[in-house]
């Protein structure tokens, strides 16, 4: 028996141990220590990377303000985070939430309860290289701040097609002249397929009757010449028809030569690029009128517990040396203006660098699939 | 008391989170605002079988359904059959070599048949190496999501017929065989017959699992036409127009419930004949 009471005794007295050297490990550090701040992050393995691995150190160095990053993979949960802010604010509670990255949409949903704080250049001065006409301020309701954005890009391969088109209607030309060389991906599995889808239903349709926060379905009636477009293009897609399902599918097909055109991320056609998935043949181009972009943007709530540490981290994510970060890391939009940018990164995304197509709201992105679905994939011929 | 005690949970899971509400989902599907009062109308399902691309998925479910459930009952039963009658090891390693797929996630499986038989996968490099330049497209397509639910089906399907085929007594087909019966003979008119039993639930529990199955038409199949189960998710989570999603739903509901009233009175019908 008493061989049986001597090891629980040991095992406690060492845990005791750890629990006290854990505790001090957490404890100790985080008295008097000015205001950290703490930012919830949404987005692929790739942006927490950049904000672990290069931003938050970055920051934490040159301004001693502590950082904590909660981060919603793939925007997980980003609604209950949305309606925990409501409801402190609500009642009347601060919340830890001091920076928000999400979708614009999400930003405007919760701009009617009064959540966020009106960002202008009085209280963050970089925002005045922020473009006010961009689709993550105008969709936000003007409370959401773009940091990083990607567009859909036309990808060619230079050494079959020699003069690259210039236009959408180009596009549709060359698709006409070259049957089989071309294609989209299923705009349901993936965004570059679906800008080629929205740019299409734009051309009858003006993008703004689109993009905004109201929706009636018998404004889609003017979509239907687009529709049928699409549908005549079949005959002249790769493989008499065939939308591969995800953006990585398109790439591949581009990178196999089986295709010699087709609509793809910028960020991801340049890593691509970069990493020599691609061959050095395919060039990136934006078009006329641009392909739909978009990404995530930043509101800060005005009951945040350290507002002040909120609008600095954001103030320092838009210089331009932190957006070249961004950039270069995503291979994306910066967040500020291109002309604000070094000239050595602008000429890196020449091709690219310009102004993107606003998305169409969530309500008409499901109707615009589901019809794509309906009138041109499942059609029959 | 207690036996009816032990029921009682299973019995009101399947009433309170089954039963009722399908039975609401459904009466959801035929209601309908207008002029700001609700009426009963069948409008759902008229925009459904009005929609080309929902008319072409229903019957692309069916024959896919079909073709699947036949190519994996007479491969199962093939391979039923030589487990029963066979001895020696080359059986004893097929039967254990047959059940691997059911331990096998679908999710791996149907990613390991699309890089198997994609464009430039494994069977086409094969076919590439002995001459043939053209391989039909294998993945992506119907002809896709066949092979990968018989690949998946056959380890269930074969279970449940080779128990059948072991409850047959060895004397009788010894018997068939002493009054001159060929192999093929004793197969049609003593085995087959005393089969029947695992044959229809083989059968119906096949189509009812390929009909709704959703996995392997998600990620083997094409853009269109699909099969109903994908619509259904697509309609649901993507267009935002659930009404249309349980109305499909219904008429998936009604397709499994004629089969198997089919199936149901085949059974019946072959036992009062035998009786």
């Amino acid at each position: 028996m008493r061989n049986c009471f001597r090891i629980p005794k040991r095992t406690t007295a060492f845990l005791a141990v750890v629990v006290v050297s854990v505790l001090g490990l957490y404890g100790i550090p985080a008295r008097g220590q000015m205001a950290g701040v703490t930012l919830y992050i949404s987005g692929d393995t790739n942006i927490q990377e950049m904000f672990d691995k290069d931003l938050l150190p970055l920051f934490e160095r040159e301004t001693s303000v502590k950082t904590k990053m909660v981060f919603l993979e793939h925007g997980q949960g980003a609604e209950s985070i949305l309606a925990k802010i409501i409801a402190a604010k609500r009642t009347g509670q601060q919340t830890d939430v001091d920076l928000y990255e999400t979708q614009p949409t999400f930003i405007a949903q919760g701009s009617s309860e009064g959540i966020w704080t009106r960002i202008t250049k009085d209280n963050m001065a970089n925002a005045a290289k922020v473009d006010p006409n961009r689709p993550e301020v105008l969709v936000s309701n003007g409370f959401g701040i773009p940091y990083r954005g990607s567009s859909v890009v036309l990808a060619y391969n230079s050494k079959y097609v020699k003069t690259p088109p210039r236009t959408y209607d180009e596009i549709l030309a060359w698709i006409k002249q070259n049957p089989g060389k071309f294609t989209y991906c299923d705009p349901q599995t993936c965004g570059s397929g679906a800008a080629f889808l929205y740019v299409a239903l734009y051309k009858y349709g003006k993008a703004e009757d689109f993009s905004g926060l109201t929706y009636d379905q018998a404004r889609e009636s003017a979509w239907e010449p687009a529709l049928q477009l699409l549908r005549s293009l079949k005959s002249n897609i790769y493989n008499n028809g065939f939308y591969p399902n995800g953006n990585v599918a398109v790439l591949q097909l581009l990178g196999r030569e089986n295709i010699y055109m087709a609509p793809v991320w910028s960020d991801q056609g340049m890593s691509y690029l970069d990493q020599g998935l691609l061959p050095k043949d395919i060039k990136l181009v934006q078009v006329s009128p641009p392909f739909t972009g978009g990404d995530s943007a930043i509101a800060i709530p005005v009951h945040a517990e350290h507002q002040a540490s909120g609008l600095m981290f954001l103030n320092w994510l838009l210089t331009s040396k932190a957006q070249t970060i961004v950039v270069n890391k995503l291979a994306g939009y910066p967040g500020i203006d291109w002309k604000y940018m070094p000239k050595d990164v602008r000429d890196k995304f020449a091709g690219i660098a310009q102004n993107f197509s606003p998305l169409p709201n969530a309500k008409y992105q499901a109707d615009a699939k589901r019809l794509w679905q309906e009138k041109v994939a499942g059609s029959g011929q | 008391m207690t036996g009816l005690a032990l029921v009682l949970p299973p019995f009101f899971l399947l009433v309170f989170f089954i039963l009722v509400p399908a039975a609401e989902a459904v009466l959801d599907t035929l209601r309908v605002e207008r002029g700001g009062q609700i009426v009963y109308s069948l409008v759902r399902y008229a925009e459904m079988l009005r929609t080309v691309s929902l008319r072409r998925s229903v019957v692309f479910t069916i024959l896919v359904t079909l073709a699947s459930v036949g190519v994996t009952f007479a491969l199962a039963y093939a391979l039923a059959l030589y487990l029963r009658f066979s001895k020696g090891w080359v059986s004893t390693l097929l039967g254990a070599l047959f059940i691997i797929p059911l331990f096998i996630p679908t999710v791996i499986a149907s990613f390991a048949m699309v890089t198997f038989l994609e464009h430039h996968g494994y069977v086409a490099t094969l076919l590439h190496t002995i001459g043939v330049e053209d391989t039909p497209s294998l993945v992506f397509n119907a002809t896709g999501i066949v092979l990968t639910e018989v690949w998946a089906s056959i380890p269930f399907a074969t279970l449940v017929l080779l128990a059948g085929l072991q409850g047959i007594d060895d004397a009788l087909i010894d018997s068939a065989r002493d009054v001159g019966a060929g192999a093929l003979r004793t197969f049609l008119a003593v085995v087959l017959p005393l089969n029947t039993v695992a044959t229809v639930i083989t059968m119906s529990l096949l189509f009812i699992g390929i009909l709704g199955s959703f996995t392997i038409p998600y990620l083997v199949g094409g853009n269109a036409p699909q099969m109903m189960s994908v619509v259904m998710t697509n309609y649901f989570t993507n267009y935002l127009r659930p009404d249309i999603s349980v109305a499909l739903a219904a008429l998936s509901f009604v397709i499994a419930a004629l089969a198997g009233a089919a199936y149901v009175g085949g059974v019946s019908h072959r036992e009062r004949g035998a009786v």
